[in-house]
């Protein structure tokens, strides 16, 4: 069932949903759309954050030798591609890493579907803006609030009014993709070439600084290492030469063969053994790119010219 | 506040048992029993330190042991210091197929030789140690591991060792591990485990295939740098797999054809 509301009806949404849950929001604090704690729906942007919701659930640095715990927290404003990079590593990591499991778990979002196509943004490949899977889902069209909800939080929506078009977040959907068009992955997984120059040109400019794994919202790689207040994990980059090290060498020793790895694990290895990209189209690995590296131009690179 | 178990956390306990085997490689036992079948492998941690995963190198029920080579700063860190504890948490990974295949030619290049010790102990225990022949190549004859437990060996199945580089006093084989594949090549028709450094696996595999050994029958673990040993932290992928998951052992033919099989 989709559900009409008002902008009070919003906050009173919210006000119940915080009888049971920490309430965060996307909202701009010194020019910058960060989450923290709302006090009011007003509060909320519905701007693209500055950086992904991913650290609500994958902390960039703890300690692993304390007890997985969590309180229940429930976060507005989260884009549709954010949120959905959280449904993709589910496929990895969720119920083996306990810290991410027992806030997975205890987290509740509330994304807003895109009405405009953010620069650079390219969602569309990836199903977006429009999620099949989502907790509560809402889309924001003139006065109104358009909320669809996941069966376990449905109860939230009892006593609003019922939307009269129950097809609105399937017309956004066609209409969104009419306007912005597509990137065609046309089995990026089979294309992608090993000896392509792409990766050694990538490999020219980047200058190793992981800023496309911290702020990809599907990125979930940790290192794991001891210093005098514990044991911690904390977010780790493929990108970086120690990435894989061992005793027995290093199995990709030059940057292009660590650019290589990143694309085949999203294009490739992913979508072989999980049956799904591990890319949301956010376009934020692009936008924090400090020498300008595309992950589109890995998708729409003709390797067949090479 | 809702929490739930937290697999990082290990089970600590010290060794009851420290022996030196070579220069740089020690064995340490536990007084806890094996629940690992030979090929598996748990995360060994030192408060402060570090974690890293090491192969079991006893069989299922025996007490539960691991032979180190010194090379990092966790293992180095145990063989200085003898009395503390240590960190387990496992067993990870998949194990040697042993079971239902015609013969096992196992070949261990230096370190690779803890599980195929515990395999020799597995497989004794149910009374098949006829069915196996071990290849052992050690770089030189004091960096052969278990000295002691060869000459047992020795006597209880087909177990050939070679070394690198001999020495006066070494009477036998001299030459890397892949010369004693010519060997075995009338077990072609069983299966053959393959452990030690990249290249000795690759050319062990080529020597095999050479001799008739079929990929579908050649079985590798695979080493890569692995901090989680639970499928997290994502350093050890080979193409679609996680080697802490789906390996350490991996079925030749179905890695074949990923470029990062070896180093």
């Amino acid at each position: 069932m989709i559900y009409e509301l008002t902008e009070e009806d919003m906050w009173r949404l919210l006000q119940k949903i915080a009888e049971e849950y920490d309430v965060f929001g996307s909202k701009e604090e010194l020019g910058e759309v960060v989450f923290s704690k709302i006090s009011s729906f007003s509060e909320v942007s519905e701007k693209k954050s500055s950086y992904s919701p991913k650290d609500f659930l994958i902390k960039r640095s703890e300690n692993i030798l304390e007890i997985p715990r969590a309180e229940k927290k429930a976060v507005i404003g989260v884009k549709s591609c954010d949120l959905r990079g959280f449904y993709l590593m589910d496929l990895q990591i969720l119920n083996k890493d306990p810290f991410y499991t027992v806030r997975r778990q205890n987290t509740l979002f509330i994304n807003f579907v895109c009405t405009e196509m953010c620069p650079g943004g390219f969602c569309t490949s990836f199903g977006g803006p429009v999620l099949d899977d989502y907790d509560i889902q809402v889309l924001h069209i003139g006065q109104s609030y358009f909320v669809e909800a996941d069966p376990r939080y449905e109860r939230y929506l009892a006593g609003f009014r019922p939307a009269s078009d129950q097809d609105v977040f399937v017309k956004h959907s066609k209409e969104f993709n009419r306007k912005y068009g597509k990137i065609e992955l046309n089995g990026i997984e089979k294309r992608m070439k090993w000896s392509s120059k792409l990766w050694t040109e990538f490999a020219n400019y980047c200058i190793s600084c992981g800023a496309c794994n911290y702020s990809c919202p599907t990125c979930y790689c940790i290192d794991v290492y001891d210093d005098e207040t514990g044991r911690k994990k904390e977010w780790d980059s493929c990108i970086l030469e120690g990435f894989t090290k061992t005793a027995a060498g290093n199995v990709r020793p030059d940057l292009s063969d660590r650019l290589r790895q990143r694309f085949y694990h999203k294009f490739k290895y992913y979508k072989l053994s999980k049956g799904e990209y591990l890319c949301t189209g956010c376009n934020r690995c692009v936008d924090d790119c400090p020498v300008d590296i595309d992950i589109k131009e890995v998708i729409t690179h003709d390797y067949d010219k090479e | 506040m809702i929490t739930i178990k937290n697999e990082y956390l290990p089970e600590k306990m010290k060794p009851i048992r420290f022996r030196m085997e070579t220069d740089d490689t020690y064995t340490i036992v536990f007084s806890k029993r094996t629940m690992s079948h030979a090929g598996q492998f748990y995360m060994l941690s030192v408060d402060g330190v570090g974690e890293s995963p090491i192969s079991v190198a006893s069989g299922f029920g025996n007490p539960l042991t691991f032979s180190i080579k010194a090379v990092g700063s966790v293992t180095k860190y145990i063989m200085d210091h003898r009395d503390s504890a240590i960190g387990l948490r496992g067993p990870y990974g998949n194990t040697w197929p042993w079971k239902g295949a015609d013969h096992i030619v196992a070949i261990a290049g230096g370190i690779g030789i803890p599980p195929i010790k515990a395999l020799i102990e597995d497989m004794e225990s149910e009374g098949n140690l006829s069915d196996l022949t071990v290849l052992y190549g050690a770089r030189s004859p004091k960096d052969i591991v278990y000295k002691n437990e060869i000459e047992a060996w020795k006597k209880e199945l087909d177990f050939r060792i070679t070394v690198d580089n001999g020495d006066p006093s070494w009477k036998g084989n001299v030459g890397v591990v892949t010369t004693l594949i010519p060997g075995v090549e009338r077990f072609k028709n069983g299966s053959a485990f393959v452990i030690g450094p990249p290249i000795m696996m690759k050319f062990s595999v080529q020597e095999l295939i050479k001799h008739g050994f079929s990929p579908e029958n050649i079985y590798l673990s695979l080493e890569r740098r692995m901090e989680c040993g639970i499928g997290v932290c994502g350093h050890c992928n080979i193409g679609q797999w996680y080697v802490c998951e789906s390996g350490p052992i991996f079925r030749y033919s179905d890695v074949m054809n990923e470029p990062e099989v070896f180093l």
